[in-house]
């Protein structure tokens, strides 16, 4: 992989050309009081690549809180027309482990037939990732991300203190950087690596991805499962915030004339009451800790055992949004392993 | 005669600020019209073109005698009856009365002097399925209009409309509002009934449940959370009841 270096000042200069180029939409990551939230970016000045977390991760452009996937006049079949919106889209400052998500809902999203909304919006976009450069108390993802996020990355920022330098990953990154002030690499392999890794966990999954599937599957009856469950709000932040979790629900709106609707897609979560609520009123997942255990199984077996990979990317972003605290996955195996 | 279904709206004890959420739909209650037959609505028109209704609209709880007389005449006219805002579907805030003991108590707080009058005779508060069969609820204090919109669209489709069983921080997560529990606000968010776009915590106002609370809301979940804040039992129930959630657990 070809590294190259450039200037903080020059980098921020290279982002304002970018956008004024206006040859796509520019977004990334800036503060919004205490926090941070991927946005549309206004001015280089407002990029905060030495953010902890965003609230959201970067999969709301890929696959937005609400798409309109049709519009139709009711009982009308002619009038059906598939809409899908695919505007160039540049995100700065992904960090590596949301770009591990972004793998994993790639790899869900092309499976069978494809999902065409997703797979356009990806397929129009260019990721700029970087790693953490600041302590986050929840993360643990150095313990469940290995290098997949090379596979989706176009070029990685590493924060050497007054420049960056920059891991150019695919063709595409590449090309991204014609015309823009770049020097050689002078730092060594190992200074590079040491400015990825410096900032460490204080959390880790202590199961690797080979034994945590079957570790699960002991533990199906196990009593954590209704621990856990009795202080669930069922609120579904855990799965909104997490940047693997791709469930949706489709819907119909009508407007007032009821003679012009829109088919639509919405975030939907296993967590919340009525997400397995089948014909007939009948819930497959009625009782909270069967929710919990469900959530869990995915994270840790269920996608494991399709791609190899977790399904969690500890990003932290569930702990901290669980307001009954019980929602890192980490947790779980913490207390099975303690209750041993 | 026209083959649009036959609507009018009624009130009860309340404020009126449902019914003025309608009032103000603007260009939509225009759209509105073309979809309903618009036969009763004190708010917005004088008097009465019907005698039956296919669906009634009832806003405001239930504190009278005579209030149940009017509200059981109204019922058998009307094919469809709806309960609209908080205080139609609970009681909502007008609820918080029956907290007291008394209703002599309650007068006298809230009248003084002049609560022997006849006119400010009351009894606890009723929610209108406490006295007649309530078809459709459409919650909040005050409702929502897209919701209500939507509702009248589901109706006139012949869908049975539902209400959305997921709670607030749902929505809260959808805007990428930072939680106000990070801030050290006590929120009912996690207990309360979606719907309203999360209006309150988007602002900066903590959600008071005026939607009352999804189907099973985890109220032993909300007491640990408010005994970890150090909120007393007292607190905790206030907190909760504002508008007519009953804080009490299950055992």
């Amino acid at each position: 992989m070809e590294l190259l270096k450039i200037s903080k000042k020059n980098f921020l200069s290279f982002v304002d050309k970018k956008m004024s180029e206006k040859k796509s939409r520019i977004v990334g990551v800036i503060q919004k009081g205490s926090h941070f939230v991927f946005d549309d970016l206004q001015s280089s000045k407002d990029l905060r690549l030495d953010y902890d977390v965003t609230i959201l991760p970067p999969k709301k452009y890929f696959q937005p809180q609400k798409e309109v996937m049709l519009k139709f006049a009711p009982k009308n079949v002619e009038s059906y027309v598939a809409v899908n919106s695919y505007d160039p889209i540049t995100i700065f400052g992904i960090h590596y482990y949301d770009l591990a998500a972004i793998y994993l809902m790639d790899r869900a999203f092309s499976d069978g037939d494809g999902d065409e909304h997703y797979i356009k919006k990806r397929e129009n976009s260019l990721l700029i990732g970087s790693y953490p450069q600041k302590h986050f108390k929840q993360r643990f993802s150095r313990s469940v991300v290995k290098d997949q996020y090379y596979k989706v990355a176009d070029l990685m920022l590493v924060d050497m203190g007054d420049e960056y330098v920059i891991e150019v990953v695919s063709e595409k990154g590449k090309n991204y950087l014609k015309g823009s002030q770049l020097k050689k690499n002078t730092y060594s392999l190992k200074q590079v690596e040491e400015a990825k890794t410096h900032i460490k966990d204080d959390q880790k999954l202590p199961v690797t991805v080979d034994i945590a599937s079957e570790f699960l599957t002991r533990n199906y009856y196990h009593s954590v499962w209704k621990y856990f469950g009795d202080k669930c709000f069922s609120c579904g932040s855990c799965v909104f915030v997490c940047p693997t979790c791709y469930c949706f629900d489709v819907c119909e709106e009508i407007d007032l004339t009821l003679a012009a609707g829109q088919r639509i897609k919405v975030w939907d979560g296993c967590m919340l009451e009525n997400f397995a609520v089948v014909a007939d009123g009948h819930n497959f997942r009625r009782d909270r800790a069967d929710r919990f255990k469900h959530r869990t199984f995915r994270k840790v077996k269920y996608l494991p055992d399709r791609y190899r990979y977790f399904g969690c990317v500890g990003c932290g972003r569930c702990a901290d949004a669980c307001t009954a605290d019980i929602a890192g996955p980490n947790k779980v195996f913490k207390y099975i392993l303690e209750k041993q | 005669m026209s083959d649009k279904p036959k609507v009018a709206f009624f009130d009860f004890a309340c404020c009126e600020g449902c019914q003025l959420q309608v009032a103000n739909l603007e260009e939509d209650i225009i759209k509105l019209l073309d979809l309903v037959d618009l036969v009763e609505f004190r708010e917005v028109m004088t008097g009465s073109t019907s005698e039956t209704y296919d669906i009634a609209f009832i806003e405001g709880s239930i504190t009278r005698k005579s209030d149940e007389k009017r509200l059981k005449d109204i019922r058998e006219r009307s094919k469809l009856l709806v309960a609209y805002g908080q205080c139609a579907v609970n009681g909502g805030i007008n609820r918080l009365k029956n907290i007291w003991h008394s209703m002599d108590d309650v007068k006298k707080c809230v009248y003084g002097d002049d609560s022997y009058m006849p006119h400010l005779d009351t009894y606890p508060t009723k929610g209108v399925d406490e006295v007649v069969k309530v078809d459709l609820y459409i919650p909040g204090c005050p409702i929502n209009r897209d919701e209500f919109l939507r509702m009248v669209k589901e109706l006139s489709l012949g869908k049975i409309p539902r209400l959305p069983n997921h709670p607030v921080c749902v929505e809260c997560k959808l805007k990428e509002n930072i939680c106000l529990f990070d801030k050290g606000v006590i929120c009912l968010g996690p207990l309360a009934r979606a719907g309203c776009g999360a209006i309150c915590p988007s602002n900066g106002s903590p959600c008071e449940a005026c939607r009352g609370t999804v189907d099973n809301p985890n109220k032993n979940a909300m007491h640990e959370i408010l005994d970890k804040y150090n909120y007393t039992v007292e607190e905790i129930k206030r907190t909760i009841n504002l508008f007519g959630v009953n804080p009490e657990v299950k055992k």
